[in-house]
């Protein structure tokens, strides 16, 4: 293949390290692995395995963009952008009628506005607090001896909604503990913490405004049940998501790799 | 259908002895007897509120067992009939204010007006769903207040009512409270009703001045200017005209509540073994402060039937339902919370007293002179809001005379202020009274989870 | 970019703590006071040094402070706390007398804890919440009264209202030129940053006042010839930002560094250790009552509720001072359990958005775990105002 103008996306992220190729404009290849110690090395590590994927060599990438917790560690990367930017590009590449964006990774959750042009108009942040974060429903797993895809399907099993009040993980760790030794079915506690999770979340991301229409992306939009509790106390419908909602950053940062190689900077 | 698969019933039995007691006489001329409360409480309440029927020791408004006691059947009509009494004052143009824990009420019932502070406003927005049962009362009690933190912030650790009044399921009329140093979340709560969308609630801020302020001429005639321009802005409600007589018949009033409520303790404290259990003492030492039912008439008519019951009680010797042999005494300080005293009793301790509410409720108005000025001194002279040494030295007294074995501080995730000198408070109780105590921060949002009760109950199995 | 007055002013701060010392020696009290509606006039009529004390960014000291008043509490006042408990800062070690004001009650809890576990002699001065009554004018007069005779009492002698009207006088100069100053730095081609201007203000919190303002003078004088006149327009490729919210003390510089190391440029600010205590100083007589009016008329403290939205003085200063300064952004700082600021967040968000002003909340304490969860919010938001700015360029 002589002359490919690839572009790529490096989202490194507290959980994954997510890289997607595109080239033409199309994603050719792409690659999620899980984030180890060495960030730089784990960023390339990604490169490559995309570009395998790809099919392509790394001298066809034309530009790189980092971003996500790890692209302070990019030295391969021609520019870094924040995950904010890269998701609200990612978004409207996929779905164009994003307005809202809610992501949830592994440490941070987010609420971004976008323009019609997929440029970021507000958004909001959960500050230390853990709640609606991949790391927090960690937490709960382990609670439950579940793994964390198990999680989102039982809350779907529940019979009734238990009052899980607190999302702060220490004490609702402790909450749940508690109901599970007065003997409680485990799914309705798990539905409460879903519930009580999308509440919390859905205060925040009041504060910047849903509008339709909403598109969620990061490791957490894959659970299910977390899904139907965010469009039950949020009252809006989510939209199917095209790719893996994880990528949505990476193709953030590969669709401004392309835009900054053709504007030439 | 009841979560614990536990419901109580009123038992039969009783009904004949309580037919025999005293009406319920309420503010507007009119009466509840106790065959209509009777009726209530078996036929109806069971009905319309599943979950105040949920008879499971985890839930700690659980009724209490203590069957035999009239005051304690009338005060659980009195909350179960929350929304039928206020949503009647309103059509009688009664304005509803919205006030603070641990506050007198005086000047609000004297302008005419109904005073509720966030408890109670919790009790009437929760008495407009029926059917539900304890866990989905839970649930829709949680999903209110987390729309008050959006509003507001997370960290407010009471929302006060925020998400009832602006979302108009308690058509309040105006949110008017003491400042007070207890809680600093009262003004900014208070403030943040401004951006709200509901534009005709209107907002009061009685300020209350700081340090020394009993003893300063210059901040009771300030109190008493609030205490006066929160009267005006009522009678702009009402379109009437309070009077200082008005003040001064309603502080008699209130006056005989708190010392109806201070002979009773007196009394209960006296008993070798607790004539009540923990819950009913709390309810019925807190009617003293004549706003728990949103009818001053209504407690004060709870009161005197009680004082009679608890006498004898005492006299002969009878415990409390469900309190054990030699059971340890606790005190409980701090916030607005308290620890679940049927889950107390379980381990063998009961609950003796409380400062918060009780500071009000054992200030004592002066009846002679200047009605506004008198209030105010009483007000700015609450023990609760005085510096660290002479707030001890008070809690030390009632720890004293309700002879309490160890001393629980709790305050409330988020409480600010009382979290600020728990401490220094607690360090300086044990250095003047020596009794054991305890610092325990109670969980955001109220919930008791089992590692609070463990802590707990750690601590009443040490001084047993 | 560093002006030559701001390497004296950093050496004379090397040397005041010694200088305060011997002072001491000599029989001359130290005031150390916290607050926000104290007259710092009346300490300094009367002849006491006034400090003000209270810094932040340390969360060492923090861990400490929170063993005598609590976590639920901010950590400016924990590390207030926690400052007192150890005993080795040089202010807090020569202060005699603490004079704290009752504007956010957990700084009133602070002076209570102070005064009950380091047997430090402590003056509150009371605050009206309701300040914009008359009545409330009355009550804070007396207090402010009741606090000078206590005062008079630790500097041995009687208020003259010659030295009161004098120190008046130099006190309007020192708020004149910080005021001057601001917009400087807030210039196009400016020759101090916010920053340096910022640190400046905290100068004064410990140097001797006349010769503070004989140095702020220099300082104008130095802006003068290199700058000019200053003439404050936003320039192609700034991400003007405005910072609000909560305090940011003397040594709390994680925000501040955040915001300039992802290319935003601070131009202006309304905290109470910034530029707000300074605007808006009007004392309409020499007295002590001229001082109270003039203090409570001021743009009032977030502690201090206000039930209007519509006419609300702090609300509409800090959509005039955005103007001013010509940001683009806000950047609403909150510390954890700041209440006074916290829950006026979505608020100052919603009313700044209807003109136009973004506004990103910055929650945060003193720990370092969260600087890059900051830094990303931070860029992010730089990456959105300079892309607004290119926009608007573009069309």
């Amino acid at each position: 293949m002589a002359n490919v103008s690839a572009f790529a996306g490096v989202d490194v992220g507290s959980l994954g390290t997510k890289t997607v190729i595109l080239v033409d404009g199309e994603i050719a290849g792409y690659s999620i692995l899980r984030t180890g110690i060495n960030t730089e090395e784990n960023g390339l590590h990604g490169l490559e395995t995309a570009l395998e994927n790809a099919g392509l060599k790394r001298e066809d990438l034309k530009y790189i963009v980092a971003t996500g917790y790890g692209r302070i560690s990019a030295p391969y990367a021609d520019k870094t952008v924040t995950e904010i930017t890269c998701h609200a590009k990612g978004a409207h590449y996929l779905h164009p009628q994003t307005r809202t964006i809610i992501d949830m990774g592994g440490q941070d959750c987010k609420a971004i506005r976008l323009d019609e042009d997929g440029n970021v108009t507000d958004f909001a942040m959960n500050d230390k607090c853990a709640a609606g974060t991949g790391r927090f429903l960690e937490v709960m797993a382990n609670v439950f001896k579940v793994s964390l895809d198990e999680l989102g399907p039982l809350s779907l099993r529940a019979t009734e909604v238990l009052p899980v009040s607190s999302t702060c993980t220490v004490f609702a760790e402790s909450e749940t503990v508690s109901l599970l030794a007065r003997g409680e079915r485990p799914e309705n506690i798990i539905i409460g913490i879903h519930h009580a999770i999308a509440n919390r979340v859905g205060g925040m991301f009041s504060r910047v405004g849903i509008e339709s229409d909403v598109f969620f992306s990061g490791g957490v939009a894959k659970n299910i049940g977390m899904r139907k509790a965010l469009e039950d106390v949020l009252k809006v419908k989510i939209v199917e998501p095209k790719k893996d909602p994880q990528l949505v950053g990476a193709i953030g940062a590969a669709v401004i790799a392309q835009n900054s190689w053709k504007r030439g900077r | 259908m009841s979560v614990s698969g536990n419901v109580f019933r009123y038992p039969e039995e009783i009904r004949d002895d309580f037919l025999q007691t005293a009406d319920i006489q309420f503010r507007d001329g009119s009466k509840a007897s106790p065959a209509e409360v009777w009726h209530y409480l078996t036929e109806i309440g069971p009905k319309k509120y599943p979950h105040i029927y949920d008879y499971s020791n985890y839930y700690g408004r659980k009724i209490s067992g203590d069957v035999t006691l009239p005051f304690s059947l009338k005060h659980n009509y009195l909350i179960m009939t929350m929304d039928e009494r206020m949503t009647k004052a309103k059509q009688n143009g009664i304005p509803v204010v919205f006030v603070q824990g641990g506050q007198s009420v005086d000047p609000y019932y004297a302008a005419g007006a109904i005073a509720l502070r966030p408890a109670s406003v919790g009790i009437w927005a929760s008495c407009q769903h029926e059917g539900l049962n304890l866990n989905q009362e839970e649930v829709r009690r949680a999903n209110q207040k987390e729309k008050a933190y959006r509003a507001i912030s997370f960290e407010v650790c009471q929302s006060a009512g925020y998400e009832n009044i602006q979302e108009g399921t308690v058509p309040v009329d105006m949110i008017a409270p003491y400042s007070c140093l207890r809680c600093s979340d009262v003004s900014y709560g208070l403030e943040a009703h401004r951006h709200g969308k509901r534009k005709d609630v209107k907002l009061f801020l009685a300020d209350y001045p700081l340090d020394h302020q009993k003893d300063k001429e210059w901040a009771i005639t300030y109190f008493a200017e609030n205490i006066r321009r929160l009267i005006e802005s009522i009678d702009e409600l009402t379109g009437g005209k309070t009077t200082a007589e008005d003040l001064r018949k309603e502080i008699k009033l209130h006056n005989e509540g708190r010392r109806l409520a201070m002979e009773i303790a007196d009394l209960w404290w006296s008993a070798e073994v607790p004539p009540t259990n923990g819950k009913d003492r709390r309810d019925l030492f807190q009617m003293g402060g004549m706003e728990l039912h949103g009818d001053p008439e209504a407690s004060l008519s709870l009161l005197r039937e009680a004082k009679g019951y608890i006498a004898e009680r005492v006299k002969k010797g009878q415990k409390g339902f469900g309190v054990s042999d030699n059971p340890v005494r606790i005190f409980v300080c701090g916030s607005c919370v308290f620890p679940n005293e049927y889950r107390i009793e379980e381990v063998g301790g009961i609950v003796v007293g409380n400062d918060n509410h009780w500071s009000d409720i054992t200030t004592i108005v002066e009846e002679d002179g200047d009605p506004f000025y008198n209030l105010a001194k009483a007000v700015l002279s609450y023990p609760y809001e005085q510096s660290i040494k002479e707030r001890a030295k008070w809690t030390v007294e009632q720890i004293k005379r309700s002879r309490a074995d160890g001393v629980l501080f709790l305050y409330n995730w988020g409480c600010n202020t009382q979290s600020a000198v728990a401490r220094a408070l607690v360090d300086e109780i044990k250095r003047e009274s020596g009794v054991p105590t305890l610092i325990i921060e109670h969980e955001q949002q109220g919930t008791q989870s089992e590692q609070l009760q463990n802590r707990v109950n750690a601590f009443v199995e040490m001084l047993k | 970019m560093a002006l030559k007055t701001l390497e004296i002013i950093k050496k004379r701060l090397e040397e005041r703590p010694k200088e305060i010392e011997k002072a001491r020696r000599e029989g001359q009290k130290v005031v150390g006071w916290q607050g926000y509606n104290i007259p710092e006039e009346i300490i300094y009529a009367l002849g006491l040094i006034p400090v003000r004390i209270g810094v932040g960014g340390d969360d060492r000291m923090v861990e400490i402070g929170a063993r005598y008043i609590s976590t639920k509490n901010c950590v400016f006042v924990r590390e207030t706390v926690g400052l007192f408990a150890e005993n080795n800062d040089p202010y807090v070690q020569n202060t005699d007398i603490l004079a704290f004001d009752a504007t956010c009650l957990q700084t009133y809890r602070t002076a209570e804890i102070i005064q009950y576990y380091f047997n430090k002699e402590v003056l509150i001065l009371g605050v009206p919440r309701n300040f914009y009554w008359p009545e409330a004018k009355v009550y804070f007069t007396k207090e402010v009264e009741y606090f000078t005779r206590r005062l008079e009492k630790q500097a041995g002698k009687k208020l003259n209202y010659q030295i009161l009207a004098d120190t008046i006088g130099l006190y309007d100069r020192i708020r004149n030129a910080i005021v001057t100053i601001y917009t400087y730095q807030a210039a196009a081609g400016n020759y101090l940053s916010w920053e340096e201007t910022y640190d400046l203000i905290h100068a004064g919190y410990y140097l001797d006042r006349r010769e503070y303002l004989s140095l702020l003078e220099q300082v104008l004088a130095e802006l003068r010839e290199k700058q000019g006149q200053p003439f404050i327009e936003a320039v192609e490729g700034e991400a003007r930002i405005f910072l609000s919210g909560s305090v940011l003390p003397p040594g709390d510089k994680k925000l501040i560094k955040i915001i300039q190391e992802v290319g935003g440029r601070i131009v202006g600010d309304d905290l109470w250790s910034g530029l707000i205590p300074y605007l808006d100083v009007k004392i309409p007589e020499n007295s002590l009552q001229g001082l109270a009016v003039g203090y409570l008329n001021r743009t009032p403290h977030g502690a201090l509720p206000y039930l209007d939205l519509d006419t609300d003085r702090r609300i509409k200063r800090l959509k005039e001072l955005i103007q001013t300064f010509k940001a683009q952004g806000v950047i609403y700082h909150t510390l954890r359990y700041c209440d006074p600021y916290t829950f006026k967040a979505k608020e100052t968000k919603d009313i700044l958005q209807k003109e136009g002003i973004p506004l990103l909340e910055i929650h945060t304490e003193y720990a370092g775990s969260d600087f890059e969860a900051i830094r990303t919010r931070v860029e992010a938001f730089v990456e959105m105002l300079k892309n607004r700015y290119d926009e608007e360029v573009a069309v």
